[in-house]
């Protein structure tokens, strides 16, 4: 296999394994958001604030291999 | 005009000092617009205040008022967010101003340059730093080797606690970086598929989608410019109330 085309192959799967964890991770802070919210609504604003940051945080995981995939297409 | 603009450097005035490059790019262009809008705005809206607002100032003062309450009340605690009220505005409008200035037609995107998140995140970590080696003293080193573990265990945490706390600005300017770079590929992939196929009746299913994906990144460069903010306070909060 040439090794350009290798490269791009890596890439989008480096992109799409990459992503299964953060999806499954944004999915699972954004539900269990909504229910405590559903259940003390007077507690929304401190909830979301929490919210925000575990999705930052998670989703960083999947730029990481936006980063990466870049790489293999425009450098390797 | 060439489709993928935002992402190439075009130098406008070339300007060399010694072996350093300062020229004046497209990127300085818009960084320059896009702060210079916002603070016109901010002057104009905030020029002669009054004790009852009017729907000028109400603007300002929302503005301000979520940075206070919102950010720095909740991150940094009751005690000393006042301080850091200034310093934490300052770096939420800044890379505001970044992102929304990529959003119009012809310019570039401040941030999504590496250079520009990376100065950003390294500001923010010699802050965190020095603020908390100036209001610790000898006890800032101890965080990196906590005496509630065991002696033998150090050899293991204090490596990880020194790659945490470089990782913490390195993620700061990935995030930013990616995420701003992220949503212009995608809306260049999406047009560039008129281009790629030569026909024009993609465009009838392309350019609906390229509006949507318009208006999500209208979303996002809010979201991240708020992200980097709180960040921002949750590093200085965790500096200026240390675990004991």
């Amino acid at each position: 296999m040439d090794p350009k085309v290798a490269a791009l192959l890596a890439a989008g799967f480096c992109m799409g394994v990459g992503s299964i964890g953060p999806g499954i991770a944004i999915g699972n802070l954004v539900g269990k958001a909504v229910e405590g919210i559903a259940r003390q609504p007077e507690a929304g604003s401190q909830i979301n604030t929490a919210m925000f940051i575990g999705i930052a945080f998670a989703e960083a995981i999947s730029l990481y291999a936006l980063v990466v995939a870049f790489l293999l297409i425009f450098v390797a | 005009m060439v489709v993928l603009e935002h992402f190439y450097q075009k130098v406008i005035i070339p300007i060399k000092i010694g072996s350093f490059d300062i020229s004046i790019t497209n990127l300085t262009l818009s960084m320059f617009a896009g702060v210079g809008i916002f603070l016109i705005l901010l002057i104009i809206f905030a020029a002669n205040p009054k004790k009852v607002p009017g729907k000028k100032q109400v603007v300002v003062e929302l503005l301000i008022n979520f940075v206070r309450k919102g950010i720095c009340f909740n991150m940094i605690g009751p005690k000393e967010f006042d301080k850091w009220v200034p310093f934490v505005a300052g770096v939420f409008i800044f890379v505001l101003a970044n992102n929304m200035i990529g959003l119009v037609p012809g310019t570039y995107t401040p941030t999504s340059n590496p250079i520009v998140p990376l100065t950003l995140a390294l500001i923010v970590f010699f802050t965190v730093h020095i603020t908390n080696l100036a209001k610790n003293g000898w006890r800032y080193l101890k965080t990196y080797a906590p005496s509630s573990v065991p002696k033998w265990m150090l050899v293991i945490v204090v490596p990880i606690e020194l790659i945490s706390a470089i990782a913490k600005p390195f993620s700061l300017f990935i995030r930013l970086m990616a995420n701003m770079l992220a949503g212009h590929t995608i809306l260049y992939v999406i047009l560039g598929l008129i281009i790629y196929f030569k026909t024009y009746f993609i465009a009838i299913a392309a350019v609906p989608f390229a509006l949507v994906m318009m208006i999500l990144e209208i979303f996002v460069s809010a979201v991240q410019a708020y992200v980097f903010a709180i960040l921002t306070a949750l590093y200085i909060g965790e500096a200026v109330n240390p675990k004991h």
